[in-house]
């Protein structure tokens, strides 16, 4: 196998800072900087609209419009809370599109076009494996398309995509191993495709991984190493992306494994100082996961959230937009008059009330992870254990948790 | 016009004396009495008499001048305010008797008081007197001795119900005794308590000595040898000092405690069971008051644990048995602490280390357990001693080993359905057939199972031959049935008066004796 290493000058990663197992760190790529740990909110820049629409998305739209600065959003600026963005292959036809709209979606790069021009954050490309497996390909409206890597790759490229990941074959909770063994081997025969066809594109490649415990990934890595054979996975890959999470969101027990086992997987294969990415998986597993070892994140439930009527008040805590008194936040969306009367219902669209609850979610867990990061780069782990202790382990559905996490990640209380 | 309420006296001190429900209850008020006068060490008697029991409590504290003694008389007119007895009930528990003596000296000066027939007296409706006199001479050493004679400790104090065991554990749970201020002050004032029960209650001993401080078992962090690795660990945790937040301002909460196996748990002066005795304990004065076991996650067994939290923002009833305040933002907030605190410990990899010791050591005691049973089962198989089957899959299994029955057919089990009527499916000779599998013939048709379906009842035994033959006499639910115990074959009538006929075979005699076979090939090799 002939295959060309990574483009090292695309990407950086330094871990500056380490509190126990938890760490912070500088994520470059091709000169874009974001501090670690941080997280990718999931944006729809197409949404099935044209153009004029910003491209449309629903609440999507209004998200975009609230990056632009938009005169339809009273000119309030948010761009400074999607310093990096997850968009994924798998949902460019999540508004049943037609080809046509699908060709126009991949004319240029996200970040070239004027209608995302106050959009500058670092793009993660997610390859839609995860929409691969439930749909089996992109459908649309007069078109299907069979998903394999190589239109993968060219779509995640088309879209300016900075961070990719192979096409995988996540794992389901119901699966055999002989079945999750077939999967790590198929998503290895990708990993090496994708490597062969992104070698002259300047992105981050990410490998991905499945599992939810440490001897799963490890499982996992051995698989795709037998396929790699003497393929050194630093040379190639500048991350690892750990995915299959979604179904076991709400199992905190798990993630916390998942994340502890694939750390310790990496550090014995010598890949400890590569970053790990969480696919899927955000509010209060953030601190958590952040806590042992986590260093990048996606979600869409910001948005999800929103379209729920929720409204953040902290990783933890939500309540209806409805009753919200928005006095209590000094994010630019609750400190804008136009903005809070629409999110208190005064708004022509459904859209228009909350996408700036959207928006103003993001902002609620950029600043919690602001928190995090500072409390990591502290001195001593007594700030984080604090942070802990006065967030999570005040909760009775998250405390055994944060305790956990203290005692296996950051030296225990006692 | 305005009215002051009326407070009827004499049923107020029955009600509060009376409220005392446990005789032990004097020894928790005489004890916190003792220390609320800054003692050194308290001495107590207790002897049996037949009209109730006599108590003697002997301090060298400061004693009591006039107004004390008033105090300790009267009801809710308590001297003290940042001391136990503040609310002046405590000492009410001393009008359950026929007589109460108390000589004290304070400062020099010597009182003596005296109070007759207080209990009869208030239950006459009547509110008992005292006298008070005064020694002439003056005194170089302070403390007071209180006898109370005629105590109504109903069958409490009775030999038999009161031993030492059962008082040191009460000294430690339920009064001063069990202090856990010493873990937190610097200032703590240690006194030494005996108590002395009549040989006629318990004479195991001379005396119980102790002091008012409660201590933990040793620390061993590690799994022991033996069968129960886990039964000597016991680790510390705190002392803590916590300031709670709620809406009425601040509170502090002080936690000591220990997570900790049974023989550790053992070495405290514990008395019956353990399920009564540890868990969390809310404090207040550091005297134990209720549990708060709930502060435990349910997946964690509070036996283990043995924590005091010790709040004087905490409200208690007149007996001081129960907390009142529960619904105050102060409860809320050491319950939430209480909670956070001890999710905190269950989480301590000491812990779960210590849940897996446990584990461990059930795990092992089960594989010691199965290896016995395995010595005793290889000695039967070695002495060929077949002793009964315990089910029908036994059955099966021997008749299989066998490998013939005694129509001289090979035999193989094809197929096993415990719970259907048809048991098993049999290969007997190359042909299948259905089979009914029976500890005996006899149960078969004791149960009343049908006959039609089967091919073949294969039984260990045959059961009572009388009574099949009584069965063959009397007929098969109305219908005929013959046994031919020498060919091993029923045959029966069946329900519309046609003729079936079944092979039968005993596989106790079968096992037992030496197989006869068409094929040789066919059988199992015998073991030599």
């Amino acid at each position: 196998m002939s295959l060309r290493t990574k483009l090292t000058q695309a990407t950086e990663f330094t871990v500056d800072e380490t509190t126990g197992d938890a760490r912070a760190g500088i994520l470059t790529v091709n000169g874009n900087t974001m501090e670690t740990p941080n997280i990718f909110p999931v944006i729809n820049f197409y949404g099935g609209g044209r153009s004029e629409s910003v491209f449309g998305g629903s609440t999507h739209r209004t998200v975009k419009e609230l990056i632009n600065s938009a005169e339809r959003v009273d000119n309030v600026d948010c761009s400074e809370f999607f310093r990096g963005a997850m968009m994924s292959v798998g949902s460019l036809t999540d508004y049943g599109i037609g080809r046509d709209l699908l060709d126009v979606y991949l004319a240029e790069p996200i970040k070239e076009r004027p209608e995302f021009r106050g959009f500058d954050g670092m793009i993660f490309a997610d390859s839609g494996g995860y929409k691969n497996l439930k749909k089996g390909g992109l459908d649309g409206s007069d078109f299907e398309l069979d998903l394999n890597q190589r239109q993968v790759f060219e779509m995640q490229k088309k879209l300016g995509g900075e961070i990719l990941v192979n096409l995988d074959l996540p794992i389901v909770p119901e699966d055999s191993f002989e079945e999750r063994i077939e999967k790590a081997r198929k998503t290895a025969q990708n990993a090496i495709e994708f490597i062969r066809l992104s070698e002259s594109y300047p992105a981050a490649r990410f490998l991905t991984v499945h599992g939810y415990n440490y001897s799963m990934i490890d499982t996992f890595f051995d698989e795709l190493q037998d396929v790699f054979g003497n393929m050194n996975i630093p040379s190639f890959f500048d991350g690892i992306a750990l995915g299959s999470l979604v179904p076991k969101k709400d199992n905190k027990e798990t993630l916390i494994n998942a994340v502890q086992g694939c750390r310790k997987v990496m550090s014995e294969r010598g890949l400890g100082s590569m970053p790990l990415h969480v696919l899927g998986i955000s509010r209060a597993s953030i601190p958590l996961l952040a806590t042992v070892g986590a260093d990048t994140f996606d979600s869409s439930s910001y948005i999800q959230a929103a379209i729920n009527g929720k409204y953040y008040h902290s990783i933890l805590k939500t309540e209806a937009v409805d009753d919200v008194d928005f006095s209590h936040c000094d994010c630019p969306v609750c400190s804008s008059a136009e903005l809070r009367s629409r999110m208190r219902g005064n708004a022509e669209y459904r859209k228009d009330k909350m996408g700036p609850v959207a928006v103003h979610n993001q902002y609620v867990q950029m600043k919690e992870l602001r928190r995090i990061r500072r409390h990591i780069r502290k001195e001593g782990k007594e700030g984080l254990i604090e942070y802990l202790e006065n967030t999570l382990g005040r909760d009775d559905s998250t405390r055994k948790y944060a305790h956990r996490v203290v005692n296996e990640s950051l030296g225990g209380y006692f | 016009m305005k009215h002051k309420p009326k407070v009827n006296e004499v049923n107020e001190f029955l009600e509060i004396a009376s409220d005392f429900e446990d005789p032990l209850e004097l020894l928790r008020e005489s004890l916190s009495n003792s220390y609320d006068a800054q003692a050194s060490m308290v001495d107590i008697s207790i002897r049996t008499q037949p009209n109730g029991s006599d108590i003697v409590i002997d301090d060298d504290g400061e004693g009591m001048d006039h107004d004390d003694l008033e105090s300790f008389f009267d009801l809710g007119n308590s001297n003290k305010t940042d001391s136990i007895g503040y609310k002046g009930h405590g000492t009410k528990i001393f009008y359950k008797s026929d007589e109460i003596v108390v000589n004290t000296t304070k400062n020099g000066k010597t009182l003596n008081a005296k109070m007759e027939r207080p209990w009869e007296k208030l239950n006459n409706r009547e509110l008992p007197e005292y006298e008070v006199t005064e020694d002439q001479g003056a005194s170089s050493r302070s403390g007071t001795l209180i006898k109370i004679r005629g105590f109504k400790s109903g069958q409490g104090f009775d030999p038999g119900s009161l031993t030492y065991p059962k008082i040191h554990n009460y000294l430690k749970w339920k009064t001063i005794a069990g202090s856990t201020a010493h873990f937190f002050n610097d200032e703590f004032q240690e006194m030494e308590i005996n108590v002395t029960l009549d040989d006629d209650i318990d004479d195991s001993r001379d005396s119980l000595t102790t002091t008012n401080k409660f201590e933990f078992p040793d620390e061993q962090l590690t799994p022991g040898d033996g069968q129960f690795p886990a039964e000597r660990m016991c680790k510390r945790y705190g002392p803590d000092e916590i300031i709670l937040e709620h809406e009425n301002g601040t509170s502090k909460v002080q936690i000591v405690g220990m997570a900790a196996g049974k023989k550790a748990r053992n070495e405290l002066p514990t008395f019956g069971r353990h399920s009564t005795q540890f868990g969390v304990w809310l404090a207040k004065d550091h005297i134990k008051v209720e549990r708060l076991n709930e502060a435990i996650s349910h997946d964690n067994e509070f036996i283990h644990f043995l924590f005091v939290a010790n709040c004087q923002d905490i409200e208690l009833s007149a007996n001081r048995e129960k907390i009142r305040n529960k619904s105050s933002s102060v409860y809320q907030a050491l319950e939430e602490e209480l909670s956070h605190h001890l999710s905190k410990v269950t989480h301590d990899p000491w812990f779960e280390g210590y849940l897996d010791a446990r584990r461990q050591g059930e795990i092992a005691r089960k594989a010691s357990s199965e290896l016995d049973k395995i010595e005793d089962r290889l000695g039967k198989v070695r002495s060929e001693d077949l002793t009964e089957p315990n089910n029908r899959a036994e059955i099966l299994f021997r008749l299989q080993q066998s490998g013939t029955d005694q129509h001289g057919y090979s035999v193989t089990i094809e197929d096993y359905q415990p719970a259907d009527e048809v048991t098993a499916i049999v290969d007997r000779n190359g042909n299948l057939e259905a089979a009914a599998v029976q500890d005996s013939l006899y149960a078969h048709f004791y149960d009343e199972a049908p006959l039609e379906p089967i091919d073949v009842l294969i039984c260990w035994e045959w059961g009572d031959k009388d009574q099949l033959r009584e069965i063959q006499r009397k007929g098969y639910l109305g219908a005929d049935v013959q046994f031919d115990f020498d060919n091993n074959r029923l045959r029966y009538e069946n329900g519309v008066g046609e003729t079936g006929e079944c092979d039968v075979i005993i596989v106790s005699e079968q096992v037992s004796q030496p197989q006869t076979t068409e094929d040789e090939s066919t059988v199992s090799p015998a073991t030599d």
